[in-house]
């Protein structure tokens, strides 16, 4: 007889900037996930944060325009008793028997805000879920790029310098734009790029070279998050990325060269839409021509140097799963530096592992990285929780 | 006397007739309360809907074939209208704005059904013996004034609503009593959804701010946003306060009392209703009685009429804004420049000049620009905040929004309805740097008497600076035509039925380097989505 197949949920869509991007990536997860192994199953989470079951999402065409048609699918929450990891159905129609699906392994494939941010791992976590991907502090960690510079210097990684400007200044006293101007002008002149601190995409940014565009840029980021990052603009720029695999111990991939715009930063419309829409299920439409793989024109020792750092980082911040570090390359002064670390790349960057010495289909890492989710659950599990004897207060 | 069995058949038409009922009820259900409860909007857009409705004619159908084989008839009629019920989509979830089944929305449908049932009994009652297939005949009725049976649903519930809309109002007034928000009332003829969005815009960067999105002006409209978006952060509130006979601002005043007020002009829209300019000046100056003796009140005296409401204001301060006024402004727009980016203008105040640029175009939002500036930082707000706060705005959608389209220029202004609107767009066009300029247009509508002569005016102009107008559907064709021969260029005008011929003309014509205009027309409100069938899974 053969074994029960565990089942695999697939968290995707949610309510952040990214909630389309994340509806691709998801989908293209589910569909690679072993169906011999596993049992996949798609959650969907909408834009008010309502979690979808139900067959209809295995398909993309039904996420085209306002989004799927609920009527064809059934709503449920996560049952918040520890350890139960059962999807319940809060469906308002009274029923004779609860609608329960019990998940094995959560696979979140949500970006930016409330997914990737540490948000949804804390409510795995309380719920005692095995999910694929790094935990709540490293997630958010990653989400803020200026902790996560802080912790990559300390741990050797060169990173560029910036201020930062919370969003409080508002309430304080007036000409605080021109001390940020003038704090910008000691630290490193003009110009700069403009970013949110807690945001995954590319929403928000902008170049500014002088203190009006500031203003405007730092204004635009306040629409967004709570904290601004300013950091020198580097005109000639090559962006590099790494992925880093979080298994027994993490390993690192080749490095890929996307290929973009070198005057303007990569905005959010050019960093998903110019790559296509790729098609559901296919690992050919990822490696698609807007990136080089293992760029043999980059010096080797700044190859291997952007691999050693990605590791580096990967292991200050405590991550799980798969994380893609982008460092940045001043191709005037051929110095390398790290950049962000996206903690749930888009596609789990699964592309970056086409090449040697890593050849892993898709299919192949998702496994692992399932099997690696439920060996760490079942630590977590073991750890102790209840209050031992000196502890008990209640008698 | 009929059998056992024939009573069977006849709860089990019973039955199935009112399932179905019950159904279409909600579906139909989903557009009034879209309507906001408003019956004569609802009934435009029912307008003979019932009438496609397969279940009316199934009834009908049924009702024909029912003499030949009655009970086979009837027992298909039953199976068949449980099947169309099954395949109505749920309104309350598919669709792009499903219903939400509110108390309200659960009433009128509860009332709707004991009012379709007691039509139903009555009519099968009265044509038992007089007709053949009394129930079938009943349906085919029932299902052709379904709507009409939610209007008459509605209006019994009328009393009870405004009873409830009293008690939610009397809760508005205590919350905003208790959270103590800076009110700031926002009136004028036109330009006040825009000054709103562009206040609230700036002052967010200076305090937590409620502004409601899109133009909710009503007591209604404002007690319902109060009641679910006032929280106790808010430091500021934005209110539209629309003015539709003497005495709805000052109404407005009692529930939200402002601190602060922004007049954007006074004009004569409207006329029929208020009778005189005199009344509409009286009306809108209502929000400025009603400031506090230390009130603030910013006047854009651009307008004479609103300027009339300064000059009959004591004891507050009174600050004006304005670009061609003679007065002495606190705030003056200078030095207006359009581009395809966006407009660079230059604000003149008592102590200042402010160089600022926005995204925003038309000379009216860019005034409507200067009379937030000027209130914002009478507030409070740093004015080099408030100068970059205005570069981030973003265009309302179809409100003189710039699209770029495979270089392209599209200008859509829709949902501009008015004259000024129509200029302001042909002045941004006019100075924008391209190779032919191109507008498509209905003209604009509800000017009574005044209709083709305005079209006439407005056809001129446009011939002045377009290459080529499309003139969108029978309306004001006539007066375009005319415009068109009174400016000696009759060639360059294209007639065409509807907006899709005028968008297959402009993808056929336009190339890169042009720009057009899109002016006055409304996108339909409603999505395609089935009233009575369940649509295909799209894709």
């Amino acid at each position: 007889m053969s074994p029960v197949k565990r089942t695999v949920a697939v968290l995707f869509g949610g309510r952040s900037l990214e909630h389309d991007v994340s509806v691709v990536s998801g989908l293209q997860i589910l569909h690679a996930i072993d169906p011999g192994a596993y049992s996949p199953m798609p959650v969907y989470i909408d834009h008010d944060g309502r979690w979808w079951i139900g067959d209809e999402l295995w398909h993309e065409a039904c996420f085209k325009g306002g989004g799927p048609d609920r009527s064809g699918l059934t709503e449920v929450n996560l049952s918040t008793g520890f350890g139960r990891s059962d999807l319940m159905s809060v469906d308002e129609r009274p029923r004779l028997v609860a609608h329960r699906r019990h998940v094995d392994v959560f696979v979140p494939v949500l970006h930016g805000t409330f997914g990737e941010d540490g948000c949804i791992q804390g409510l795995l976590e309380l719920s005692g879920c095995a999910y694929v991907g790094c935990g709540v502090t490293a997630s958010a960690l990653g989400m803020n790029k200026r902790l996560t510079k802080v912790l990559a210097a300390q741990a050797g990684v060169p990173v560029l310098p910036g201020v930062s400007c919370a969003r409080s200044v508002l309430d304080r006293d007036r000409g605080w734009l021109e001390r940020l101007s003038q704090e910008v002008d000691d630290a490193f002149g003009w110009p700069v790029i403009v970013k949110p601190c807690n945001l995954g995409s590319s929403a928000g940014v902008s170049v500014a070279t002088s203190s009006e565009e500031l203003a405007s840029g730092v204004m635009k980021v306040f629409e967004y998050d709570l904290e601004a990052l300013i950091e020198p603009f580097i005109r000639h720029r090559v962006e590099v990325n790494v992925a880093v695999a979080g298994l027994e111990d993490p390993v690192a991939s080749v490095t890929e060269m996307p290929v973009t715009l070198q005057e303007s930063p990569l905005t959010f419309g050019e960093k998903y839409k110019r790559q296509g829409r790729k098609s559901v299920g296919s690992t050919a439409g990822m490696a698609g021509a807007l990136r080089v793989l293992d760029p043999q024109d980059l010096p080797a020792d700044m190859r291997a140097d952007a691999q050693r750092y990605a590791i580096s980082v990967f292991s200050t911040l405590g991550c799980e799963g798969i994380s893609r570090i982008d460092f940045l390359i001043d191709a005037d002064k051929n110095d390398l530096y790290f950049n962000e670390i996206n903690t749930l790349p888009g596609s789990m960057a699964f592309y970056l592992w086409s090449a040697a010495p890593h050849y892993w289909t898709i299919t192949e890492l998702l496994s692992r990285l399932i099997l690696r989710a439920e060996r760490m659950q079942a630590i977590r599990h073991g750890l102790r929780r209840r209050p031992t004897a000196d502890l008990s207060l209640l008698g | 006397m009929p059998t056992f069995s024939s009573w069977l058949l006849i709860a089990a038409a019973a039955a199935a007739h009112g399932y179905l009922v019950w159904h279409r009820l909600l579906a139909y259900l989903r557009y009034l309360q879209q309507e906001g409860y408003e019956h004569i909007r609802f009934l435009r857009w029912t307008h003979a809907r019932s009438l496609s409705d397969p279940a009316f004619w199934l009834s009908i159908t049924g009702a024909w074939l029912y003499p030949r084989w009655p009970t086979a008839v009837t027992m298909g009629v039953v199976v068949a209208m449980v099947l169309l019920a099954r395949a109505q989509p749920d309104p309350r979830r598919s669709g792009k704005i499903t219903l939400k089944m509110t108390w309200r929305a659960r009433r009128v449908q509860a009332i709707a059904f004991l009012i379709a049932t007691a039509i139903w009994v009555g009519l099968a009652t009265v044509l038992v013996g007089v007709a053949a297939g009394p129930m079938l005949l009943a349906s085919v009725i029932v299902y052709a004034v379904i709507p009409f049976v939610l209007v008459a649903a509605n209006t019994c519930l009328r009393p009870y609503e405004r009873h409830i809309q009293r008690q939610y109002e009397a809760e508005a007034v205590r919350r905003v009593a208790d959270l103590q928000p800076f009110v700031i009332g926002i009136t004028g003829s036109y330009g006040k959804s825009s000054s709103k969005a562009i206040l609230a815009h700036i002052l967010q960067f200076h305090g937590p701010t409620l502004a409601a999105a899109g133009s909710i002006n009503t007591l209604m409209g404002v007690t319902r946003h109060i009641r679910e978006a006032l929280v106790p952060g808010h430091v500021f509130m934005v209110v539209e306060m629309g003015a539709f006979q003497t005495g709805s601002i000052a109404r407005l005043c009692q529930l939200t009392p402002p601190s602060a007020a922004l007049i954007t002009a006074v004009g004569d829209m409207h006329l029929e209703r208020f009778g005189s300019l005199d009344a509409i000046v009286r009306a809108k100056g209502e929000l400025a009685a009603a400031l506090p003796p230390d009130g603030l009140l910013v006047v854009n005296a651009d307008s004479p009429g609103a300027l009339r409401i300064a000059q009959n204001t004591r004891g507050r301060r009174i600050l004006l804004y304005g670009e061609t006024s003679t007065e002495d402004l606190d705030t003056r727009l200078e030095q207006v420049e359009f581009s395809t980016t966006g407009t660079a203008f230059v604000l003149r105040t008592r102590n200042d000049v402010y160089r600022c640029t926005t995204p925003l175009l038309g000379r009216p939002i860019v005034l409507n620009l200067a009379g937030a500036f000027t209130l914002a930082c009478a507030v409070g707000v740093d004015p080099a905040v408030a100068v970059a706060a205005i570069t981030t705005l973003r265009p309302v959608s179809n409100r003189l929004e710039v699209v770029k389209e495979s270089g392209v220029t599209w200008i859509r202004d829709a949902y501009n309805s008015n004259q000024a609107g129509f200029r302001a767009a042909l002045e941004v066009v006019a100075a924008l740097p391209v190779a032919r300029r191109f507008i498509a247009t209905p003209g604009v509508i509800e000017l009574g008497a005044e209709q083709f002569a305005v079209n006439r005016t407005l056809a001129r102009e446009a011939a002045a600076v377009c290459d080529t107008a499309l003139v969108v559907a029978d309306t004001n064709r006539e007066a375009f035509l005319t415009g068109y021969r009174d400016a000696g260029c009759e060639d360059r005008l294209v007639s065409v039925p509807s907006r899709a011929a005028a968008f297959r003309w402009l993808r056929e014509t336009v190339r890169e380097g042009d720009a057009v205009i899109l002016e006055n027309d409304l996108p339909d409100l409603y999505e395609p989505a089935g009233v009575f069938w369940k649509t295909v899974s799209r894709g």
